[in-house]
């Protein structure tokens, strides 16, 4: 049998990246503003969305796409009872969400009915860094309690977004953590990204995120496109 | 485990190549990574055997090349090799350092059986 060399030179990430350019196309038609929100397990995520659509429910139909390496559906619930339309993600065992995953969920959505689409991925501070998901916005949530090391500890994550919430500020009087420190990180690795410092226990600074996020549409975004990942 | 999401990628795109240039069997498939991309080669080879079972790439063998990191140290912009994302500069402590190489990871190459 004769043997062949077939020269390829395809970045694996591609195939993620074209399903996540239709991603974008299908919600860009349907005048969605996607959010792919990032954290460690436990930073808040849940909550900042259950906040989120206790707000803004009232001007924005807003979808989530929640997703956990099981089948337990307790977050999904949870913004099901603040008003949202939810889809749970059941990853089995993945440890990052992909593009491909979230064709299929937003496939279950009625895309034409929501005008803002939150999609929570698996609480992990490094596998869901380099997959973009065709979403408009990606936002890492961090929080006082993981410590202010993060930025140097994960640095692809943090250079790859475009928003950071740093959630839990009202226990700063309580945990080891330096802000500067932390600032100083976060600026090396990435200088355009916007903070939003804020509490979703005691309600400090969560009206200018709700604003940012309510004014912030699909034309105003369209320099994110680019993918976070160099190739 | 991320690696999984890779080894479909890296199955989809040795099957799609292969079936252009006429290939029957897939006998081996060369992957560049590079070293600050954070994909560890026994978990992708590991899966591999599963993921590639009862198609024509089931039994290919995975050969991996590395590719160096290097770093840019955006404060005195001097290059340096690093295997680690968050060194520091070597010549001026900057922590303000960007990847340039080594982030990578793809397919170089096939090697296919193709009908006499």
């Amino acid at each position: 049998m004769p043997i062949q060399t077939i020269q390829v030179s395809q970045n694996i990430l591609d195939r993620n990246s074209e399903i996540a350019r239709q991603n974008r196309s299908r919600l860009d038609a349907a005048g969605i503003l996607a959010l792919n929100l990032m954290a460690s397990p436990g930073a808040g995520k849940t909550s900042l969305i259950v906040e989120t659509v206790r707000a803004l429910k009232n001007r924005l139909r807003v979808g989530m796409i929640n997703s956990d390496t099981t089948s337990a559906a307790m977050d999904a619930e949870r913004a099901e009872n603040a008003g949202a339309t939810v889809i749970h993600l059941d990853t089995a065992g993945r440890c990052h969400l992909d593009a491909g995953m979230v064709r299929d969920a937003m496939a279950q959505l009625p895309l034409r009915q929501l005008d803002l689409l939150l999609i929570e991925n698996i609480g992990n501070l490094v596998c869901p860094a380099p997959w973009l998901l065709g979403s408009h916005l990606n936002v890492l949530i961090a929080s006082t309690p993981e410590g202010d090391d993060k930025p140097y500890r994960y640095p692809r994550i943090y250079s790859g977004v475009d928003a950071l919430v740093i959630n839990k500020i009202d226990l700063l009087p309580y945990v080891p953590f330096d802000l500067d420190c932390f600032t100083r990180g976060v600026a090396a690795l990435n200088n355009s990204l916007v903070r939003f410092p804020l509490s979703c226990r005691s309600g400090a600074g969560l009206d200018r995120w709700f604003h940012w996020v309510s004014s912030a549409n699909t034309s105003l975004v369209e320099k994110f496109a680019v993918p976070p990942e160099a190739s | 485990m991320h690696e999984l999401s890779l080894v479909e990628s890296i199955k989809d795109i040795a099957l799609h190549h292969a079936r252009a240039g006429g290939g029957i069997r897939v006998l081996s498939i060369r992957i560049a990574i590079g070293d600050l991309a954070s994909y560890l080669e026994e978990a992708l080879a590991t899966y591999w055997t599963e993921i590639s079972a009862g198609s024509e790439v089931a039994g290919a063998r995975l050969e991996f090349v590395r590719i160096s990191g290097e770093l840019l140290c955006l404060s005195c912009l001097k290059r340096f090799p690093s295997k680690r994302l968050d060194c520091p500069c070597p010549d001026c402590g900057s922590e303000w350092v960007k990847t340039t190489e080594g982030a990578e990871c793809y397919v170089e190459s096939i090697e296919v059986e193709t009908s006499p």
